[in-house]
């Protein structure tokens, strides 16, 4: 991999830089599309490309039930298996395991589950993930982690910390030894739950093996905890962690979750979010989440955002054709999933670009009155952004604050 | 103003009542800014919709498939608002504006019904018949039906017709009953009565819209032909003067259509449920009979278009025994949705061809081989190959462009030769743009698509559906190449149509298999997806599946 900081923002945290990995450069501050199964939901790899996009993330703990490492090796690897042709990403496979599988127990040699096909128990080792991802080819590979739930308190965190950097070593030796380290980087896992000290400790001991990953992404953040915590683990984790490798912040997807991230020094996310919510008929917009669903747009023949650069808003495929077949034909979903994921890539790319211009400032201010000016600014973004010199509010004084999380969520009646 | 008239012509030579014909169909359009025509040789093919979309198909990729032109939509599905919602677009072609179909490709035709919805509907009245969309029955009355057409401006309009969609087999009243109101109701429709002034209609220079016309009878050979006499029928007085200058119904009649699904379920009924071979034979045989029988009295020029053949089998038997020019390939569209590829070809590749390391389809029993592939069975998990053994893939074919031997056609279909879009966009102004790789895309393959199909992942169906298009499009052109040879070798067609029966089995059994399938993944996915939902009760993570 080849890391390069192009430009960082003179106010909040945010940078822009370069990664080359073995199939192109992807420009970060950058959101990444999940294809879990090997395919964006009802998009061909094509089309995906046609989008703009040029890193998506395959998850490991599906790919190796289904097609499994046979057929992945027979074909050479994922790229090929679902004909992509740029950057590809691939999860260590564990944290589907604790979620999805009841039976999983952790041992100090891996994570012990009963295999969903026959229900033999199955180990999944650090050494076995590794070997598996590097079948599967993704350009960036994970360690495996030890996961634990963010609402879990005790020893139970501090011991997943440990055995997560006892695991990355575990990790780093298969993957030094396999001859695949040029074209495939492994990532290290921040963890340490929401403790700021085993955050801490977990930093020094990941920086501490700098020379032998790639990159870090920050774990354990998997949106059950309280935002105002959220944030603050992410800025103390993206403060400490080296300059030189890029952050990646795993399961984020909303947009304002991802501009934060941005702000606090986080180049990379993921989430299932904008194609998940696209198959219920909410489309992303600048002026917040559209529920397609609602009687509301039955009759209204503009469509989602006449802005919009995406094949759905080009075409000038309207509200109510999309009311008209959500939910009931697949296309309908394709046409959301298509406009999402542009509305996600806009919205990065919108913020690359001010962060190279020097306007990231005033970016966010714009984003967030466009977004939430009616219903009120999150309290946690106001105080998150406020903590690297942005101050939301700013010249708006009759501005409305909300305590709660999220968007303006517009419910099916 | 704009206009676009539909005009179908034969070759001279095959103006014959009952055989084999090629023709062309075109649709003009003059109006302020485009002056185009889009063509269809005949025989040919028709794509059905569903809600008004292609199913599985986004607009970008209906777009890029050129054999997509004729496209059939039925207007039941926009019934539960009143008024219905495509009535209120605006613009000069208001069906196309909406449904995203391209003017200068796509001709729409609209009628009321799908045609391959067959359940059973509450009786049509006297003036009206019933309809289904999402909230229930709607009554549709001549009337409102023109109403609509004049205002959505499809290009093709099918007359409301009576069609009984209630139990089988019909009486003898009940016939004459169907086929007075269908005669009405196309008056209705060809008159003066309820039209828009001139100006907005999307009439054709005539002055007349595109009508085509079911032809009504049920499975009464005479009740048929007395249908199609009320059509030719010059009339007199008060009627005449309806339709003026129109002398008969059929001179404002564009073309006729038969919709199958009807006869069939009341062949069924009268002579039992069919599901061997030879049965289907004598059912193709059956239906052939019963479209001469409307056909023998009318004009052999026009368009006749038939929906409902469920076999590139019966498409062949109905082109040689019938002379029909368009089909619906409904059939081949519903095979992707149950993980079906096709794999054959018309004329039958000769036997010397090589299949160059792709597993050909199954061969059954009787010594026929499959039409294609239930790609859910897992023989295919391990199946590299590209989708259908006889064709290639674009890459395989560029390999072996100097080679001119015996060479596979190509598939140029978005599965076997993915092409990159012309476009990709950019969200930045530090983003390198960057050069599309010049060597061809690899085919998806049928792992892959097992793969999708395993774990519900929607992309199978559109690669399936963009496949199995372009298989039926090289089917339909071996149709018109072996007709065209047929001139100066007359017994060619009928002979490769009795090759192409006796190398081929009839789908039957091949859906079966695919369909059981398809319902196994489906009712697992829904247990599955009931546990995890149990599991995640409380807040928990959100898991893509
Ligand atoms: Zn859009
Ligand atoms: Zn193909």
């Amino acid at each position: 991999m080849q890391f390069e900081i192009v430009a960082k923002c003179h106010t909040t945290r945010a940078r822009v830089s370069r990664m080359k990995l073995a199939h192109g450069v992807t420009m970060l501050p950058t959101f990444m599309p999940v294809a879990t199964q090997a395919a964006i939901k009802g998009l061909t790899a094509q089309q995906v490309e046609a989008l703009g996009i040029n890193l998506i993330l395959n998850n490991t703990y599906h790919l190796n039930l289904r097609p499994g490492m046979n057929i992945l090796k027979e074909i050479g690897g994922a790229h090929r298996f679902q004909n992509w042709r740029h950057n590809l990403l691939t999860d260590s496979g564990g944290f589907q395991l604790v979620s999805l599988s009841k039976f999983t127990k952790i041992t100090e040699e891996g994570a012990l589950f009963s295999s969903p096909f026959d229900g033999e128990p199955t180990m999944l080792t650090p050494e076995e993930s590794m070997s598996i991802q590097h079948t599967i080819g993704a350009d960036i590979i994970m360690q495996l982690d030890d996961v634990v739930s963010s609402l879990t308190v005790g020893p139970r965190v501090e011991e997943a910390m440990w055995r997560t950097i006892r695991w990355l070593d575990r990790c780093i030796e298969t993957h030094d030894k396999s001859g695949k380290k040029d074209v495939q980087n492994l990532f290290a896992i921040v963890q340490g739950g929401l403790d700021p000290e085993l955050r801490d400790k977990c930093l020094d001991e990941m920086i501490a093996r700098r020379d032998r990953v790639a990159g870090y992404a920050i774990g354990g953040l998997s949106g059950g905890e309280e935002k105002d915590v959220f944030w603050r683990i992410i800025k103390q984790c993206a403060a400490k962690l080296p300059e030189d490798r890029p952050r990646y912040s795993m399961g984020i997807g909303f947009a304002e979750d991802l501009l934060v991230c941005v702000a606090l020094g986080v180049d990379m996310a993921d989430c299932v979010f904008p194609t998940r919510t696209a198959r219920f008929g909410v489309a992303l917009t600048f002026q917040g989440p559209m529920n397609l669903r609602l009687g509301k747009h039955a009759a209204d023949f503009r469509p989602i955002d006449e802005s919009c650069p995406c094949p759905t808003c080009t075409d000038k495929m309207s509200r109510a054709i999309l009311h008209h077949t959500i939910t009931l034909e697949t296309a309908a979903a394709h046409a959301i999933t298509q406009h999402n994921l542009v509305f996600q890539a806009r919205l990065m790319g919108g913020a690359r670009d001010a962060i190279v211009n020097g306007t990231f400032p005033d970016y966010l201010k714009t984003f967030f009155k466009n977004y939430f000016g009616e219903a009120g600014y999150p309290e946690w973004c106001v105080n998150a952004l406020k903590s690297v010199g942005v101050d939301l509010l700013e010249g708006n004084p009759g501005a409305r604050v909300q305590a709660g999380a999220g968007a303006k969520w517009e419910r099916v009646e | 103003m704009s206009t676009s008239a539909l005009a179908f012509s034969l070759l001279p030579s095959d103006i014959a009542q009952f055989s084999p014909r090629l023709g062309s169909l075109s649709l003009r359009r003059r109006d302020s800014s485009t002056s185009s025509v889009i063509e269809i040789k005949t025989p040919n093919f028709t794509t059905s919709t569903s809600r008004g979309v292609i199913p599985h198909l986004s607009r970008d990729h209906v777009r890029s498939i050129k054999s997509i032109r004729w496209t059939g939509v039925p207007f039941e599905s926009f019934l539960d608002r009143v008024p219905p919602v495509p009535v209120l677009q605006t613009g000069s072609a208001p069906l196309h504006t909406f449904l995203g179909y391209d003017r200068g490709q796509h001709i729409l035709a609209m009628s009321v019904r799908d045609p391959f919805d067959g359940r059973d509907m509450p009786a049509n009245g006297k003036d009206h018949i019933s309809a289904l969309c999402i909230r229930g029955v709607r009554k549709v009355t001549p009337s409102s039906w023109k109403s609509y057409f004049y205002s959505c401006k499809p290009d093709v309009v099918v007359a409301l017709s009576d069609v009984p969609y209630t139990q089988a087999p019909q009486s003898q009243k009940r016939l004459q009953k169907s086929i007075e109101r269908s005669t009405v109701w196309l008056t209705h429709l060809l008159s003066k009565s309820d039209a828009p002034a001139a100006a907005s209609s999307p009439e054709a220079p005539s002055g007349r819209p595109n009508v085509l016309v079911n032809l009504v009878g049920g499975t009464d050979e005479r009740a048929r032909a007395a249908f199609s006499e009320n059509l030719v029928e010059i009339l007199q007085g008060k009627e005449q003067e309806q339709i003026s200058p129109l002398r008969t119904l059929d001179e404002g009649v564009t073309g006729y259509q038969f919709e199958l699904l009807p006869l069939r379920a009341t062949l069924r009924a009268e002579y039992g449920q069919v599901s061997q071979e030879q049965d289907s034979t004598s059912e193709a045989g059956q239906l052939s009979a019963l479209m001469r029988a409307s056909l023998h009295s009318l004009p052999s020029n026009k368009l006749r278009i038939t929906y409902g053949s469920q076999t590139p089998h019966e498409i062949l038997r109905f082109i040689r025994d019938v002379g029909v020019d368009l089909f619906d390939i409904d059939w081949a569209q519903r095979a992707a949705s149950i993980g079906v590829t096709l794999d054959f070809r018309f004329p039958v590749p000769k036997t010397s061809v090589q299949y160059s390391v792709c597993v050909q389809p199954k061969t059954r029993g009787v010594g026929k081989a499959d039409i294609g592939h239930n790609l859910f069975n897992f023989d295919y998990a391990h199946d590299h190959s590209r989708l259908a053994s006889t064709f290639l893939d674009g890459e395989a074919f560029l390999a072996t462009q100097n080679q001119n031997s015996d060479k596979l056609p190509c598939c140029h279909c978005g599965a076997c030769t993915p092409q990159p879009f012309a476009s990709t966009l950019l969200h930045d102004q530090v983003t390198e743009v960057r050069e599309h790789p010049t060597s061809p895309i690899p085919p998806y393959t049928r792992s892959y698509v097992h793969h999708l199909l395993h774990t519900h992942e929607m992309s199978s169906h559109t690669l399936l559906v963009m496949h199995n298009i372009a298989v039926m499009d090289a089917f339909f052109s071996g149709i018109r190449e072996v007709l065209q040879k047929s001139h100066s070798e007359p017994d060619l067609f009928a002979t490769e149509v009795d090759r192409f029966l006796s190398t081929y089995a009839e789908p039957e059994t091949l859906f079966a298999e695919a369909e059981k399938d398809w319902a196994k993944v489906e009712s697992e996915r829904g247990k599955g997806r009931l546990a995890r939902e149990k599991q995640n009760q409380g807040g928990g993570e959100v898991e893509e599946g």
